[in-house]
């Protein structure tokens, strides 16, 4: 994939603007920096010729003054310009970073599941640190430098033109091939990039499961695919430092070769008697004098073939589309919510379902085939107000169902209802706030207990998050915290267990207001007295509200008005949970029995639960 | 068992560089030469072309200035070829220092004990690994730069030594002038220096907490897509961006200040110099105009070295503040003598920054070396008896934790941990296993004791199932074996899977065991991920097993055909694969010890612990 010049355009443009007058500021300082660049060694002659020819020491004073005057100058240009400089990078690349978190953070979960966090953090963070010098620096310095060699080649004609003319065929010809030889390294730095967003990812993921890999003894393992990960990562910061050298080593080659043509035209004019000696040497003086600032465009260049190949990077991950198609604007109802199926047909893999359909072939496995859709052909309805218990084995589709209500994926074919409205017609923002969700794997973030409860919401006041920790009894646990809702929390911090961390997940729904609030598996891994305990919350949270109750024990669905058992994507059994249970033939009644059978050896914890609520 | 202590006396950052120095010492050395050449070559075709001059002009056949461009052309092929050569050198030689670095960060984090990052105990506070990365990319680097710096610095001190020495041999008292920016430089890095570290620090701090919550971002995706956070959590990442703005900005400009400083200081002495080498020109005789243009000359490379070297010398403190913040993650003691009794050997031991491990990279020339082969696990001696005695541990500024807990497991016996919520059940299985420090208590493994449970409870001795079991982006075989190879390995994942009641789960999978589960195995139900860990455990073929918590999100069917197959009560008739491997059953009854509140597990249970408020409340046995 190439850059468009477009894009580098589009870039400096969009996150540039709003700093015009600080880059203004900063081309003024860096011109005149590049200006006295020129100017100091001027000085630096006048003031060895004035010593040898013996000038009046006052003299000799105010040039040295003079000297130690513009470097002060230049000591603070170089400061005005460190600061706007890096003012107006940070500005702008934090503006990129943000775009592309929004990005990332609207994609699909199927991206998320192939890419891993590390890597992501690199490619929004570390990708865009490399584009700094590009935002702040690189078209003022190339400009100005490129504005340098202008003009001395115009000091040049004037003086001579058969010299301008050498001297312009030669920088043109240097900074066509340095323009070219950039291009060289732009590709292998950003297989380089895409090495480094492996190894921060490999880095992260396996600091994120230390304790699996520590207990499990696997320390070896990690050290070895390290091994391999640096090996690969060498390999590739070989090949881009070295076809980065190329410009570098190109310069070198440019001069040489120039001041040698210049040096030999010289000898043979000179050896003609065409030109003065002072002429060969005006010829050579000048080709040195283009030599700094065609190294220090040579300089950005370099630079620029990282940013160019991090830009790749990121125009790349601004490309990707969410696999999702287009919501739209509708709101939804107020109150209870009703949901309904209607023909649902769902595979994580979409062609499965679209070939399944078109062909009519059967949708399950077969010898050819093993893999079978995950939801297929899906019809109920639940009235608004109602609690759903959703049973099934694990994998047989329970928590998908409960994904395509919030649209993370998208179903290939069928309907789904929300209150009476087909949820692609929804808004994403306001789905999101009518339904409430609560999983069995609980995120919490690096930072207080207020923010995981509110997601850094500053709308949520604290008396709502007193209220709702107070409704799931977590009040004891909050008073025993060092600093209360202040209190710094993380994956597992202060002795937060994973059942607490449950809790929390109920506490974040009760902040909301939504109309259907589905519960995946959540107090599973409550103890039993804990769970009901919370049961009271939970019939709070149900109240006037429709629910989606999913579970993989018959007792935790016993509240549920109906019932819906999953089989391998298909329905097994659907309806009214009293119908079912007085229909001993049922496969819920049957489940039920099952279940109280399992828990007849249930008595060393019923004893210690009553020993434990009588101590407590 | 006393709490690690903290670094108590941090070698200087000078001894730091030293090592980093000595660990590819004939790179590092080549590497200087080369950049002296590089750096040294302009000479060369300056005085060439004063010949070239001198020929046009004293030799009117004009016959050797061709002699002189041709010396010109080969100098400038010679730097050419130094350059690509030298480019070569230095890149073998900065990776191999920030991968070092970054092994040995990653190599600490994985002996120190594996629950202690998310729990903050380290160095006070909770780290997460989207802030770790903050480490491994931004401190690594610094200190690479600071090494690759040294060279350079080496290179100049060259040039700026045989300086001072051709212009002491022209006047040495003005020479020693020279010296005055180099005490005025020094003085003001000194003076400087609480500051540069403080503003290095703050900045790297900011940075962390950027990376941080990107990590928490994209682990925690389908949260926040649930809870519709996407806006609240940008405004918070935008807080943090532009807290990290200020203090990098702020730290940036205050490193230019120094180095504005630097180069005033020096420019103010080179007036200085030249102004007291002019009064000396002709008047006295003391300089004549050749030997005060050669001053000259020379001073330029003392000036530049100066300016040099007082950049360098701030970025040693810079690079000091990377340098503690990496020893303090992962601390600083070098490899410790083993303490532990024979029988049960510390299979690792902690590193430091600079430990001198091999990595195995390709060398510039000649082949990679062979990777050293996946050690298999050591035999154990069979488990007769686990004790722990007063275990204890609280976690950092917080009542939360476990107290005084004593247990005995005897071999083959299942002992079941029950209690509420936040009962410190999962702790005490983190103390017993070394993933949280024990602040007090004893481990006795067959009556021996263990000195370094993260060390030497693992397998084949013990294998843990935690709560939550984590999983990398590979396939699932990979996921499972963890880097387990060995020619009965296929058999015995087989069986571990029958065992576990994952096989027929494996079998839908559209690749099988070679299917790539994705970030965290999202491509795994809940369940799934449960009976996958359990796998993971079985073909460990452990002494002990550990299981926090395993069956929370199976089905009352699953879960049983589970604890029959694990407890090796499953009849034959029962299994439903006639031909499963018989080698999924172990040979004896394995000893496990369990966190769960199913009654199908404490009805089977030898003992009982009931936990409450980190305490063992009653041991009851059933059986």
């Amino acid at each position: 994939m190439k850059t468009s010049r477009s894009f580098y355009t589009y870039l400096l443009t969009t996150y540039l603007s709003p700093y015009r007058l600080q880059v203004a500021g900063l081309a003024l300082t860096l011109l005149t920096s590049i200006g006295l660049q020129v100017f100091n060694p001027q000085l630096m002659r006048g003031f060895i010729d004035a010593a040898v020819a013996g000038v009046a020491q006052r003299i000799l004073i105010q040039i040295s003054l003079g000297f130690i005057a513009i470097a002060l100058v230049r000591q603070a240009l170089v400061l005005a310009s460190t600061y706007l400089g890096e003012t107006i990078a940070w500005h702008a690349t934090n503006t990129l970073r943000l775009d592309l978190v929004r990005h990332t953070l609207h994609l699909d979960l199927p991206f998320h599941a192939t890419h891993t966090p590390g890597e992501l953090i690199e490619r929004v963070d570390g990708d865009v640190d490399a584009l700094s010098r590009f935002f702040s620096q690189f078209v003022i310095q190339v400009l100005g430098n490129g504005l340098l060699v202008m003009g001395i080649l115009g000091v040049l004609w004037w003086e001579d033109w058969r010299a301008g003319l050498g001297l312009s065929v030669f920088a043109i010809t240097a900074l066509g091939l340095l323009s070219r030889l950039q291009v060289l390294a732009v590709e292998p730095w950003r297989v380089y990039r895409q090495m480094s967003a492996e190894f921060y990812g490999f880095v992260a993921e396996h600091l994120s499961g230390l304790e699996d890999l520590r207990a499990n003894g696997a320390t070896g393992y990690v050290r070895h695919r390290l091994y391999g990960i640096l090996r690969r990562w060498l390999k590739a910061f070989h090949r881009a430092r070295l076809t980065s050298t190329a410009l570098w080593g190109g310069t070198v080659g440019v001069f040489t070769v120039g001041n040698a043509i210049a040096l030999s035209l010289g000898a043979y004019l000179w050896n003609q008697n065409a030109i003065t000696i002072g002429t060969v040497y005006l010829l050579f003086y000048y080709t040195t004098l283009l030599q700094d600032p065609i190294e220090q465009i040579r300089a950005e260049l370099e630079q620029f073939q990282q940013a160019a190949a991090s830009l790749q990077r990121i125009q790349h991950l601004l490309k990707q589309r969410s696999q999702l198609r287009a919501s739209g604007q509708t709101q939804l109802p107020q109150g209870a919510l009703s949901v309904a199926f209607k023909e649902v047909w769902f595979s994580y893999q979409p062609s499965l379902v679209t070939r399944y359909l078109s062909l009519e072939q059967p949708p399950y496995p077969t010898t050819h085939n093993p893999e079978r859709a995950t939801l297929q052909n899906l019809t109920f309805r639940l009235p608004p107000g109602q609690v759903l218990g959703l049973l099934g084995h694990t994998g047989s589709g329970k928590s998908t169902l409960a994904r395509l209500l919030l649209r993370l994926y998208d179903i290939q074919a069928g309907q789904i209802y929300l209150g009476g409205v087909n949820i692609s017609q929804v808004s994403p923002q306001n789905l999101t706030e009518r339904i409430g969700f609560v999983t069995q794997d609980v995120q919490l973030f690096q930072t207080s207990v207020r923010n995981n409860l509110t997601f850094f919401n500053p709308h949520i006041s604290d008396g709502e998050v007193l209220q709702a920790l107070e409704d799931l009894g977590l009040m004891p646990w909050l008073i025993g915290l060092p600093y209360g809702l202040d209190t710094e929390l993380g994956e597992d911090r202060s002795g937060l267990s994973a059942g607490q961390a449950q809790l929390l997940a109920f506490a974040r729904v009760f902040l909301k207001n939504p109309g259907l609030v589905i519960l995946d598996e959540a107090s599973s891994r409550l103890d039993p007295l804990t769970e009901q305990l919370i049961e009271q919350g939970i019939d709070r949270l149900l109240h006037r509200r429709t629910g989606v109750i999913i579970a993989h024990r018959v007792q935790t669905v016993m509240g549920a008005d109906q019932i819906l058992i999953l089989e391998q994507g298909k329905i097994l059994e659907y309806g009214d949970r009293r119908t079912l249970m007085a229909n001993p033939q049922s496969h819920f009644a049957r489940l039920y029995a099952h279940a109280a059978l399992a828990n007849l050896g249930q008595t060393p914890l019923g004893r210690i639960s009553k020993e434990i609520i009588r101590d407590s | 068992m006393p709490v690690r202590p903290q670094s108590i006396s941090v070698p200087s950052i000078w001894q730091y560089l030293w090592q980093m120095i000595r660990y590819a010492q004939r790179l590092y050395w080549l590497d200087t030469f080369l950049w002296l050449v590089i750096t040294g070559f302009p000479i060369v075709p300056g005085l060439l072309i004063r010949e070239f001059f001198d020929s046009l002009t004293q030799s009117p056949e004009g016959g050797t200035p061709w002699l002189w461009i041709g010396l010109l052309l080969a100098a400038g092929a010679g730097r050419v070829i130094a350059i690509f050569v030298g480019r070569i050198t230095k890149t073998q030689h900065r990776f191999l220092m920030s991968a070092l670095v970054r092994h040995n960060l990653l190599l600490g984090l994985l002996q120190r004990p594996g629950a202690e990052l998310a729990t903050g105990g380290i160095n006070g506070h909770a780290t997460s690994p989207g802030e770790l990365l903050s480490y491994f990319r931004e401190d690594a680097e610094q200190l690479e730069d600071t090494v690759v710096g040294t060279n350079e610095i080496l290179a100049e001190a060259v040039f700026a030594g045989v300086s001072v020495a051709l212009m002491l041999s022209v006047n040495a008292t003005i020479t020693l002038l020279v010296f005055v920016p180099l005490c005025a430089i020094t003085a003001l890095v000194r003076r400087a220096e609480q500051r540069l570290k403080r503003y290095r620090h703050a900045s790297r701090q900011a940075t962390q907490q950027v990376t941080g919550l990107l990590g928490d971002l994209f682990t925690a995706v389908q949260a926040i897509k649930v809870a519709g956070a996407e806006t609240p959590m940008l405004a918070e990442l935008k807080v943090r961006c532009d807290r990290r703005r200020r203090q990098v900005v702020r730290d940036q400009v205050f490193t230019a200040l120094l180095n504005a400083g630097f180069d005033n200081i020096v420019s103010l002495g080179t007036g200085l110099v030249l102004l007291l080498a002019a009064s000396k020109l002709g008047a006295q005789g003391q300089l004549t105009v050749g030997e005060f243009a050669l001053f000259i000359y020379y001073l330029s490379f003392v000036t530049y070295f100066l300016g040099f070297l007082g950049g360098f010398l701030a970025q040693t403190q810079q690079c000091s503040v990377s340098v503690a913040r990496m020893t303090s993650l992962i601390g600083t003691e070098a490899a410790q003598p083993g303490t532990s009794p024979a029988s049960v050997p510390p299979t690792s031991q902690p590193s430091c920054l600079t430990t001198p491990y091999p990595l195995y990279l390709k060398p510039i020339l000649g082949s990679p070396p062979p990777l050293p082969k996946p050690a298999g696990f050591p035999p154990s001696e069979p488990l007769q008896e686990l004790r722990v005695e007063g275990l204890t541990y609280h976690y950092p500024g917080s009542d939360n934790g476990i107290t005084n807990i004593s247990l005995t497991l005897g071999r083959g016996s299942l002992t079941v941990i029950t209690g509420r919520v936040g009962a410190g059940k999962t702790t005490l299985l983190r103390v017993l296993l070394g993933l949280l420090p024990s602040q007090a208590g004893a481990i006795f493994w067959n009556n021996q004791p263990v000195t370094d449970p993260a060390n030497q409870l693992i397998p084949p001795r013990v294998a843990y199932t935690p709560q939550v079991p984590q999983f990398f982006s590979t396939t699932l075989r990979e996921n499972l074996l963890l880097g387990l190879a060995g020619s009965d390995i296929p058999k015995r994942l087989q069986g571990a899977i029958t065992t576990a009641v994952f096989d027929q789960d494996v079998a839908r999978l559209p690749e099988g065991l070679d299917t790539r589960i994705g970030t965290q195995g999202v491509r795994l139900s809940g369940g799934q991920k449960q009976r996958a860990a359990a796998a993971r455990m079985l073909v460990r073929q452990p002494e002990l097993l550990v299981f926090d918590d395993l069956s929370s999100a199976l089905d009352v069917n699953t879960e049983q055909r589970l604890w029959e197959r694990l407890l090796g009560q499953e009849s034959a008739s029962e299994s439903d694969q006639a031909a499963a491997p018989s080698t999924h059953r172990l040979d004896h009854p394995p000893t496990c010890l369990i966190v769960s509140h199913r009654p199908v597990v404490l009805s089977q249970a030898d003992q009982v612990l009931v936990l409450e408020a980190g305490q063992l409340l009653t041991a009851s046995s059933p059986r």
